[in-house]
């Protein structure tokens, strides 16, 4: 996962519309921090970059160097997970 | 010692099982659902079925999961899975396979299908068929590239024992050939009909340690690939799993008649009386259904695992087992190595291979 790739959720993966967590097969992931800002704009169109972008629209006084290493960072641990494709 | 007031109840299951029918195409060894299985005439409604999602997610529910037996075999299955998305609930359907059409497949799917699982038997072909006591084996793979077209998770469950652990190893990677999202090794759980096929189906405890490095090293080789669940064999333990999630806590399973059980086998212990979503609430059958009470929190609990600091962990393991192993649900459960009985499971793990499998008539 880099700067350049289109993540997206995987089949079967989807944000609970009230609850704070992903539902997955057989489970749920309890997300915390950032995670469902970034997670509710993976659209299968936007790369990393554009997310990060996005959020720093919305989080004007944000750091941009550390939302991009927590949306990486994010991205990838859910990626290992299998939640998450590139 | 702390004591758990039996009356604080988790406000809602996280999980709901819903047995559509009995009926299957199968007649596997290790089935295992009840001797006795409910008949096509008393199977709840699509009207029920309805109501009972409903009240799941009103209640906080977050997962269903629509077994059986087969769930194809329901014709309103596209009805019910629509019924458990328009309750806001995730939709899991467990599956033989048999009788799934493509056309069938694309209609589960519009109507909200969100994972299915793939029961396997074995590698190959004829001792495949021989598990499941009916020619299905070729009818999954060639399931398996038009599931993959479409936008749902996918999982491949394969339950080993004696007869097939020794081919572990191919069978995954077949698996990693057949690319599902999710991977399932589990141990036959000894209930029901598997019960009868114990001694036939026990693994050699070389089968069993020969397995556990091949299951560690594909887990990793897996990795962003294939998430690899693997379940570990009760009889092989030194303790007790936190069998379903703990008694009442994390499950309420309906069964095709509609009694609601704690478990799946919460019938063979004696004395439990099971609600039924026709007369009731699932709400209330979960707050005060005496089944559900029955061995909530810790009160029922021997000294041992009362002063037992594990029982935050295991809520006192299945007391299914510890009934069918020891005559006595309240005991410990004879896989947790403080159980005095705990030496009874070196005895039924001596796998007899001259024992004769027994089919489902």
């Amino acid at each position: 996962m880099d700067l350049n790739s289109t993540p997206r959720l995987a089949p079967g993966c989807r944000l609970h519309p009230t609850e704070n967590v992903l539902l997955i097969p057989e489970g749920t992931l309890n997300l915390t921090g950032p995670a469902r800002e970034i997670l509710t704009r993976l659209d299968g169109s936007k790369n990393v970059t554009d997310v990060v972008t996005d959020l720093l629209k919305e989080y004007p006084g944000a750091d941009a160097g550390e939302i991009q290493s927590d949306v990486l960072s994010l991205l990838n641990r859910m990626a290992q997970r299998g939640v998450i494709r590139a | 010692m702390t004591q758990t007031n039996a009356a604080s109840v988790p406000s809602s299951p996280l999980s709901l099982i819903a047995e559509l029918t009995h009926r299957c195409p199968l007649h596997c060894l290790y089935c295992s659902n009840p001797l006795e299985m409910q008949r096509a005439e008393s199977e709840l409604t699509t009207e029920d079925w309805r109501r009972v999602f409903q009240q799941a997610g009103k209640m906080g529910v977050l997962h269903l999961h629509l077994t059986g037996g087969e769930p194809l075999a329901r014709r309103d299955l596209p009805e019910l899975i629509r019924a458990g998305r328009d309750a806001g609930l995730y939709v899991n359907m467990i599956t033989s396979g048999v009788g799934l059409t493509e056309d069938r497949l694309a209609t589960l799917v519009e109507a909200g299908l969100e994972h299915l699982q793939l029961s396997f038997q074995d590698l190959d072909e004829v001792s495949a068929n021989h598990i499941a006591g009916t020619r299905a084996h070729a009818i999954k793979l060639a399931l398996v590239p038009i599931l993959k077209r479409y936008p749902l998770a996918f999982t491949i469950n394969l339950v080993v024992h004696r007869l097939n652990l020794d081919h572990l190893e191919e069978f995954i990677a077949l698996a990693e050939e057949l690319q599902p999202d999710r991977l399932e090794i589990a141990h036959v759980q000894y209930y029901g009909w598997a019960l009868k096929n114990r001694s036939l189906l026990m693994p050699t405890e070389e089968q069993v340690q020969r397995s556990l490095p091949i299951v560690d090293a594909a887990k990793e080789r897996l990795k962003g690939k294939i998430h690899l669940e693997a379940v570990f064999p009760d009889y092989f333990g030194s303790f007790p799993k936190a069998c379903v999630g703990g008694w009442g806590r994390q499950t309420m399973l309906i069964d095709p008649a509609g009694q609601a059980l704690p478990c799946h086998s919460a019938a063979v212990i004696p004395g439990l009386q099971f609600d039924n979503v026709r007369q009731h609430d699932l709400a209330w059958i979960w707050r005060s259904s005496s089944a559900f009470q029955r061995f909530r929190g810790d009160a029922w609990m021997s000294e041992t695992c009362m002063t037992c600091p594990r029982k935050e962990r295991d809520f006192g393991g299945c007391r299914c087992q510890a009934f069918m192993l020891t005559g006595d649900p309240d005991a410990i459960d004879p896989v947790c190595s403080y159980s005095p009985h705990h030496g009874l499971l070196k005895e039924l793990r001596v796998s007899q291979p001259e024992a004769l499998p027994i089919w489902r008539g």
